[in-house]
């Protein structure tokens, strides 16, 4: 069975000659929920961005997403979030935004209405984006995601700049999502709860991969990466 | 600068707006040639940048404030035919949603701001940065295009009122010219500071590359110029208006003129008072041009120390 | 700032705002065609449409001295050239002409304004094939408008907050160093527009 995403040896360099990524390679399976974490300009997002192709120079080293190398099929089979809704809220409605992907791929229009439904938007359609709250804008932006209906999905730090409810709404609509995720945070409480495996990326290399709890748990592989034991591992008490 | 409804008549307005389109039609054209895909949303987020920016104070004196219209700065930022586009659409909304500018005004709103605001400046700014190289040339430039930029869209300005029959001639182009040399000013040294700023920060984003003219060149071509703008202005200072007269009696419009008459105002002449005859517009003209070239240069030469390229 | 100081009224729901886009849109222009090319002794139309206009305001819930803060905008064009053509002889009448005209076209295209969302005029835009790079700049400028003017106020805040020096030049200086950070944040800004654009599937 072909993994949903293949790195082999992928370096990156930005055009003003910053090394990114150092020699990256690792695989993820169809139906897995991995975390990516790390210090920050570490190079998560910039790993995000190659899912999908679109980046200004091209990288060295495989990107294979089911298999396929062409980016019209990676971006089809990869959904996007960014970091920043209002980056990838680019419509003048919510609704033109959400049905935006299935317009550009030639869909028709019930994979919108139904992204929609299923990110709690129902009634948002003619809303303007610059009236929507941080959490609802995110909340459009996964929707359309969604829409294009991808295998996979590769978030961007999501939970950033949500309440406490926002998260709490967030993390419901997560888990109800069947796809392989690979999601970059800050946040490990997030990520002990969602992910079954973990990979450590600091200063563009990968400096661990396994499994969720073994490396969230080694608090000394979490100090010397800018990171710290997530507080929902801290106190283990046997109950 | 924005002319509202009412102050143009509908041949004026029909025809302003038919220039309008085909200006903006070439810049359209232009872009679809020479614009990469990676840009277009850069052109959607300069005009809202646009927009933002001329909603900013910039105070002058005693509670009077002055604001960026910003076609030379979208110029020097994003070249002329990308320029046109961005202010045909700040200009657009700022009709629709502010009403700041009347319908039946845009295209000659258009015309004025955009097309020989934005590319015209362009191409005043292009020749003009070439005097001194590198970025001090750029602010140079910058700073001398957004002042005659200003000053060409009141000139054009005062020529669509004039053929609307709405006021004379005689009147409205001192007016507005006699104005917008001083508001000029303000447009030109903001635009020269903005791009100074954008230029510090960003080196790539404003086109530095250091291109000297010689001075031997540069002295012929400010004649030239300066000549040419005084042989521009001087049939409107005597013989247009009675010109216009006979052109509008053969168009049929002789009882528009008999209604409105275009005669000499209470006002002096334009110039200086006491001196008549018809060579003082030009003069006081290619003067102001003049000083305000010094002026950028000057200012180019503040706001860059030493030459930085 | 607040993010509807463009169109504040444009959202409500009464039968005027459930009108077709492409109806007002028309009705608007046509309307200010009309005025504008109407004779100056035309004095029963100009009446009828001032009535006209403030009873399809009320209708619309758009308060009448909202559009009477909107007049404001052209005071300065009025007084300053406007008032040149007192100069000529009978040139009260041409100056009477011009107010009427402007106020009246003012109105109408803020009762227009009022009562259509921009995302729908853009529609009709598109429809009426305006050619694609226009209609996508207008889309983004309106999108992106309130960000900017968020994100200059922001800087601005911070810039004072660390300034005392109250001299005209420097407030000059610092005015034109925000909005030249704003520039260049915008073009970072519409790279990552561009890169959400394309992992969409826009070709």
């Amino acid at each position: 069975m072909t993994a949903a995403i293949e790195i082999c040896n992928l370096s990156y360099r930005y055009p003003d000659g910053r090394e990114a990524l150092r020699n990256i390679s690792f695989t993820i399976d169809e139906g897995e929920c991995v975390g990516l974490i790390g210090p920050n300009g570490a190079g998560k997002s910039t790993l995000l961005l190659h899912l999908n192709g679109i980046l200004p120079e091209k990288p060295n080293g495989a990107v294979r997403v089911f298999g396929q190398t062409e980016l019209a099929m990676m971006r089809r089979d990869v959904g996007l979030l960014f970091q920043d809704p209002d980056d990838q809220l680019f419509c003048p409605t919510v609704y033109e935004d959400v049905a935006f992907g299935p317009q550009q791929l030639g869909l028709p229009e019930e994979p919108a209405t139904q992204a929609l439904a299923q990110a709690g938007l129902v009634g948002f359609e003619k809303r303007s984006p610059h009236h929507l709250s941080h959490g609802e804008k995110r909340r459009v932006c996964l929707a359309g995601v969604l829409a294009c209906q991808p295998r996979v999905l590769a978030l961007d730090e999501p939970t950033s700049g949500l309440d406490p409810r926002g998260r709490r709404e967030f993390k419901a609509l997560l888990h109800k999502i069947r796809a392989t995720k690979l999601i970059t945070t800050h946040d490990l409480d997030f990520v002990a709860e969602f992910c079954s495996r973990v990979l450590v990326l600091d200063q563009g290399e990968l400096a661990a991969d396994g499994p969720a709890e073994e490396i969230l748990s080694d608090m000394s592989l979490m100090l010397a990466h800018g990171l710290e034991r997530p507080h929902t591992l801290q106190h283990r008490h046997p109950h | 600068m924005h002319i509202p409804d009412g102050f143009l008549d509908l041949p004026t307005a029909l025809a302003t707006g038919a220039m309008a389109s085909a200006g903006v039609g070439v810049a359209l054209w232009q872009a679809k040639r020479t614009l990469p895909a990676r840009r277009v949303p850069l052109l959607g987020v300069t005009a809202a940048f646009v927009f933002a920016a001329q909603m900013l104070n910039f105070p002058v004196a005693a509670g009077t404030s002055g604001h960026l219209v910003g076609g030379v700065l979208a110029a020097a930022l994003l070249g002329p035919s990308a320029a046109v586009i961005v202010m045909t659409c700040v200009l657009v909304l700022q009709c629709f949603l502010f009403q700041d500018g009347g319908a039946s005004a845009l295209g000659a709103n258009i015309f004025n701001m955009a097309i020989v605001g934005g590319a015209g400046g362009y191409a005043i700014y292009a020749s003009t940065r070439r005097f001194a190289g590198g970025l001090r040339g750029v602010v140079f430039g910058a700073a001398f295009a957004g002042w005659c930029s200003t000053v060409l869209a009141a000139v054009c300005c005062a020529g669509e009122l004039a053929l609307s029959g709405r006021v004379a001639w005689r009147v409205v182009f001192p007016a507005m010219a006699g104005v917008h040399m001083l508001i000029g000013l303000g447009e030109g040294i903001i635009t020269a500071l903005i791009v100074v700023a954008v230029a510090r920060a960003r080196p790539e984003l404003v086109d530095v590359r250091a291109e000297i003219t010689r001075p031997g060149q540069v002295l012929a071509l400010g004649l030239i110029a300066a000549l040419g703008l005084a042989l521009f202005v001087s049939p409107f200072a005597c013989e247009w208006p009675d010109g216009l007269e006979k052109v509008a009696a053969k168009l049929g419009f002789e009882h528009f003129v008999s209604e409105k008459p275009m005669m000499p105002s209470p006002l002096p002449e334009y110039g200086l008072p006491g001196v008549k005859g018809a060579w003082v517009t030009p003069l006081v003209g290619m003067a102001g041009t003049l000083m305000a070239f010094a002026l950028a240069f000057v200012l180019a030469r503040v706001l860059t120390p030493k030459k930085e390229i | 700032m607040r993010h509807d100081f463009l169109d504040r009224y444009s959202r409500q729901d009464t039968p005027t705002h459930r009108a077709s886009a492409e109806a007002k849109l028309t009705c608007g222009l046509a309307v200010v065609a009309l005025t504008v090319a109407a004779p100056l002794d035309a004095l029963p139309y100009f009446v009828a449409l001032a009535s006209a206009l403030v009873a399809v305001a009320l209708a619309a819930r758009i308060p009448l001295n909202y559009l009477g803060v909107r007049l404001l905008w052209m005071e300065p064009f009025v007084l300053g050239v406007g008032v040149l053509t007192l100069l000529q002889p009978q040139g009260w009448k041409v100056f009477l002409g011009i107010v009427v005209k402007s106020t009246l076209s003012l109105v109408t295209m803020a009762v227009l304004a009022n009562t259509t969302p921009f995302a729908e005029i853009l529609r009709v835009l598109r429809r009426i094939r305006l050619p694609a790079l226009l209609v996508t700049t207008l889309a983004l400028m309106y999108r992106y408008l309130f960000v900017l003017v968020d994100e200059a106020e922001r800087m601005q805040r911070a810039r004072v907050a660390r300034t005392f020096d109250r001299r005209r030049l420097y407030s000059w200086k610092m005015l034109a160093t925000v909005l030249g950070q704003l520039f260049v944040r915008s073009t970072e800004r519409a790279e990552r527009i561009y890169s959400a654009m394309l992992a969409r599937g826009w070709k």
